[in-house]
């Protein structure tokens, strides 16, 4: 690099530099835009959470009075009795985690080839995978409801029609995630590979020993939002499962809500306690957000 | 050494020759047997149903009676006459045109607010993403409420600042409006992670060896955050725009299409024409007019975007 | 580079033309359900409904040893697409309840059984049930249900508001001038009070309040044969007419584009008078209400008509056995004992004519869901149905954005009565 004038200046290891000179907040100037569009983004769970404390009556006021009289913590046993709750959350969390397994290791496969390996058919093939994003699922639903029985019956009786496994199978890998990860490894840096392969790697043990560890944000964020899709996944569930000891959260919280009148405390109170395990795991996957600082040390250029 | 020259020397260890065909075989067959795993899945329940509603378009069927008939361009043609359709692709249109930025602005706006060492910074970033945990039925009921033309906070605040009272979804030009507003709420949190995994990929060496060459935080955030951001972008901009172009469940839960048609999108007048009218087929020759819309978009955006997009590698 | 993009073709087409193949298999599996004693319904009941049922059904395996009946829930809005999916596939439930608008279509689905051989045996008392509801459940002459649910528009009204604004009750003898006047005394801008309410999002529940209008003005919807629309008349226009002048000329009407606010909207106090039906009863336990009758438009002969929406309980066919499994249940469930126990501890109305005239029935309603009673006597109110042909979607989504179009006050009544005809009458001739 070419020689620089250095101003001089505090050296200072919390944030950049100028800003901390500028400071005349006892707190950093950015909470002031964050807390207000905090309260814009929090505002419907804020009615969410008010409703579940709420009696049936109080909870039939438009406009809604975020103000409850009582709290009624009741809702909560209540709305957990009315169905058997208990194996809804285990369904789901089944289904939910096995899905997020499958589509990490699937899709890391495939993006990784689609990122980094030449083969005959790539293009042709990452655009039919993108294809498939690209039609409503009112119109493959029957189809994708077809196959699934047939599997059912002629392949793997757990993958069909009625089983959790109907639920899982056909979302073990997604366009979007094969998608996703492809243009994260994209933005890595090759020469982490390069020099993996020089050292006599092959390019399995290149991804899951160099390209996977670099990864760990995209791969936490993927399994955060697969996480949530299967979680709150009501329509395919809905025609796919025919039995209550196999259906999921989103139908069982369904069965609060008729067609003519919705009890919505009890409703509220299960979508607040559905939220819980997915508020869980992203916390958990927070903690991947941070790059690793070995992974920084590195420039080599 | 330079990039290129290390990169030679490690092509030369590994014993490859530029063109070598044994090893572009080999690499061939790694590639494939690589993807084949998420092909199968994603072939046999994305592609696979796809074909069958092609075929579909080309009957006339009410998924009631066993009878489909095939009746060719028929369903083509209806859809080429049918004014509703083209309001349609024009409702769906300025929808995407106004969500697709708009989400990604805020997105951004709160990710790179959100990408520092502050305090309580995991409760920013866990209510971001809590926004797509919530039930679109929560969503809409909120937002109903919030925008209702008597006894809506929205309404309550122009009154304040002496803006006339609006409409909102009772007024077919502002219907799709409040629409677009529900949904950037309910997809801002997705931008926000997406670019916020992107800015922690991003070295804090670049960022602070720009400052230490003078650049101004504005500047150093043109320069190198946004270039770097890039793919990012692109993959934002492509997720959100095949979500939008097929917006349905926030139509479904508030105004089902209305006041007037002003919110019938594509995908929510396919449902309309498949499960109310009882008209698949049309309804398949709808969805791959969307399809070919989608495609077309999706193409467009990866061109644009090989021109912009900066991958470091 | 040529070879291998033929290739690449070939092995797409290849994997393509097996996976359909595959699918296009998918169909046709055998009934199973072992000896044919074992039936599964998808029902939509919720909270106590449920329960009800619930007993019901194990009432039912406790009295029919080796019977056994398993319930799904599924929410009625749904119902029909995981039908339509499951018959694709070849495995539809047994029972299925269904909105009685989908009647015309749910004919026409194969393995729906017909019932006209199993109502008219003297002991199901056909008559018995309203007239509203035997209309539902035939199509051109076949039976295709039994009847799960019935009910019908009136006026429910806020006492409170009423004795606020000094205005008498309404009377069973009232006009829709009346109501008009009403609603307009009831309008208190300044405290955000409407005289009345519409739900405004165009679909059929948009439609079918209107029609109760059209009949009570001495209108038809559509003529007899079902071929051309009849609604363009002055009997349509009366009808529209009275909407109009309290959505655009009074603004005594609050416009719920979303079908969800209103019922809360009235709950709190804010509405005076509401055209619903008995569900919608047990949501207003905050406020002093009273039920009345439709009113009329004097001069004409539809005099305090009201419209019904009746539901179906349909039986598919899985093997002969399995249907009269279902078909010995569906009889016991809508029998005049099932009936009244379910409808006593639910506040649903009575499906049977006998039921609703049984001694002590009505009072006893009324203490557990006050005024529902003038529900029931509504019931003798319907004559008319709604058209039973299987475009009706299309012409009540006609209908509706002409409706939404006046009250929104973005076109005239004759000129969008003329325009809704045309558009309907194009739709008739379509689907021959």
């Amino acid at each position: 690099m070419t020689a620089v004038v250095r101003k001089a200046r505090p050296v200072s290891t919390a944030g950049p530099p100028l800003a901390r000179r500028r400071r005349r907040l006892p707190f950093s100037p950015w909470h002031l835009v964050l807390i207000p569009a905090m309260i814009i983004l929090l505002f419907p769970f804020v009615w969410l959470v008010v409703t579940s404390l709420e009696t049936s009556s109080e909870a039939l006021r438009f406009p809604p009075d975020l103000t409850p009289h009582v709290i009624r913590l009741r809702n909560y046993p209540d709305a957990l009795s009315a169905a058997p709750f208990g194996r809804f959350f285990l369904n789901s969390a089944i289904v939910a985690l096995t899905t997020v397994v499958c589509n990490l290791v699937l899709c890391a496969a495939a993006g990784y080839a689609f990122a980094r390996f030449r083969f005959l058919g790539r293009t042709a093939l990452f655009v039919v995978m993108m294809a498939t994003l690209m039609v409503p699922f009112q119109v493959t639903m029957i189809p994708q409801f077809l196959i699934t029985k047939w599997i059912g019956v002629n392949l793997l009786a757990g993958a069909g029609i009625g089983h959790i496994g109907a639920l899982i199978v056909p979302n073990a890998a997604t366009a979007f995630g094969v998608f996703f990860l492809r243009q994260f490894f994209r933005t890595l840096p090759i020469e982490y590979e390069d020099a993996a392969r020089v050292d006599g790697a092959n390019r399995l043990m290149v991804l899951w020993k160099v390209v996977l560890p670099l990864s760990a944000p995209a791969l936490a964020t993927l399994a955060a939002l697969t996480f949530l899709d299967s979680w709150n996944n009501f329509l395919w569930p809905l025609i796919a499962i025919n039995s209550t000891a196999a259906s999921t959260l989103p139908l069982g919280l369904a069965t609060f809500q008729g067609a003519h009148s919705t009890e919505w405390p009890l409703l509220m109170a299960g979508n607040v306690m559905s939220l819980a395990p997915m508020m869980i795991v992203f916390l958990i996957a927070q903690r991947y957000f941070v790059r690793s600082v070995a992974a920084t040390g590195l420039s080599g250029i | 050494m330079s990039l290129s020259a290390s990169l030679a020397l490690s092509r030369r260890r590994l014993g490859e020759r530029p063109g070598s065909r044994r090893l572009r075989r080999t690499e061939s067959l790694t590639g494939w047997a690589f993807v084949t795993p998420a092909t199968v899945i994603i072939g046999t329940f994305g592609a696979a149903p796809i074909i069958w509603s092609l075929v579909m378009s080309f009957q006339h069927s009410d998924q009631l009676s066993s009878s489909t008939p095939f009746v060719g361009l028929r369903n083509y043609r209806q859809m080429i006459h049918d004014p509703a359709v083209a309001s349609a692709i024009w409702h769906t249109l300025i929808y995407t045109v106004l969500f697709v930025p708009g989400t990604m602005v805020v997105g951004l706006f709160l990710a790179v607010a959100m990408n520092r060492k502050l305090r309580f910074m995991w409760v920013y970033r866990t209510a971001a993403y809590a926004t797509m945990a919530i039930s679109t039925i929560s969503e809409a009921l909120v937002f109903i409420w919030l925008f209702d033309p008597s006894y809506g906070i929205v309404n309550y605040v122009f009154s304040l600042l002496h803006i006339p009272q609006q409409q909102f979804l009772n007024s077919p030009s502002e219907a799709l409006f409040v629409v677009c507003v529900m949904t950037i709420w309910g997809w801002s949190g997705f931008a926000v992670v997406i670019y916020l995994a992107a800015l922690q990929g991003i070295p804090k060496d670049l960022t602070e060896a720009a400052s230490i060459d003078g650049a101004g935080p504005v500047k150093s955030f043109w320069r190198i955050t946004m270039p770097l951001l890039s793919p990012a972008s692109l993959f934002l901009a492509v997720w959100l725009t095949i979500n939008a172009l097929q917006l349905f469940d926030e139509v479904y839960l508030s105004t089902q299409g209305g006041p007037l048609g002003a919110t019938t999108v594509m995908v929510y007048y396919l449902y309309q024409q498949a499960f109310e009218n009882f008209n698949f087929g049309y309804a398949s020759a709808i969805a791959y007019l969307l399809f070919i819309v989608i495609l077309v978009v999706t193409a467009i955006q990866f061109r644009i975007g090989r021109r912009f997009t900066y991958y470091r590698s | 580079m040529g070879t291998y993009r033929l290739r690449v073709a070939a092995s797409c087409a290849l994997a393509i033309t097996v996976v359909t193949g595959l699918a296009a298999c998918g169909s046709g599996s055998t009934a199973a359900g072992g000896d044919g004693k074992s039936i599964q319904i998808w029902e939509g009941y919720t909270g106590v409904e449920a329960k009800v049922f619930a007993k019901m059904v194990a009432q039912y395996e406790k009295s029919h040893p080796g019977v056994k009946v398993s319930t799904l829930y599924v929410n009625s809005d749904n119902t029909l697409q995981k039908v339509q999916t499951a018959v694709a596939g070849g495995a539809p439930p047994d029972i299925a309840y269904l909105y009685g608008s989908w009647a015309p279509n749910v004919a026409k689905i194969s393995s729906v059984v017909t019932l006209n051989d199993v109502v008219k045996s003297k002991s199901v008392n056909w008559n018995d049930f309203w007239v509203g509801e035997r209309d539902v459940a035939t199509v051109n002459g076949r039976v295709i249900g039994m009847p799960a649910l019935v009910d019908n528009l009136a006026v429910v009204y806020n006492k409170k508001l009423f004795a606020q604004a000094h205005l008498p009750l309404p009377g069973p003898n009232w006009t829709w001038s009346q109501f008009e006047a009403d609603a307009k005394k009831l309008t208190i801008p300044s405290v955000k009070q409407f005289g009345t309410a519409y739900v405004t999002p165009g679909s059929e529940d948009t439609v079918w309040h209107w029609e109760a209008l059209l009949w009570e003005a001495g209108g038809r919807v559509l003529d007899t044969g079902n071929t051309k629309a009849a609604f363009d008349s002055q009997a349509g226009l009366t009808a529209l007419d009275a909407l109009r002048t309290m959505a655009v000329t009074d603004k005594s009407m609050y416009l719920d584009p979303t079908d969800s606010a209103y019922a809360n909207l009235f709950n709190s106090g804010k509405i005076g008078m509401l055209v619903t039906g008995p569900w919608d009863l047990s949501a207003f336990p905050n406020i002093q209400y009273g039920v009345q009758i439709m009113p009329s438009f004097p001069g004409t002969a539809g005099g305090h008509q009201t419209i019904s929406g009746p539901d179906n309980w349909v039986v598919f066919n899985n093997g002969a056995s399995r249907v009269k499994t279902a078909e010995n249940f569906l009889l016991w469930l809508t029998a005049p004992s099932q009936d009244k126990f379910f409808t006593l501890k639910t506040g649903n109305l009575p499906t049977r004519q006998s039921t609703a005239s049984s001694p002590g029935y009505q009072s006893q309603m009324d203490a557990s869901l006050p005024d529902v009673s003038a529900f029931i006597s509504n019931l003798g109110n319907v004559k008319l149905a709604r058209p039973q042909i299987a475009s009706y979607p299309q012409v009540s989504q006609v209908i509706g954005n002409m409706i939404v179009g006046v009250l929104l006050g973005k076109q005239q009544p004759k000129a969008a009565l003329d325009a809704a005809a045309a558009k309907v009458n194009q739709i008739l001739a379509g689907s021959g």
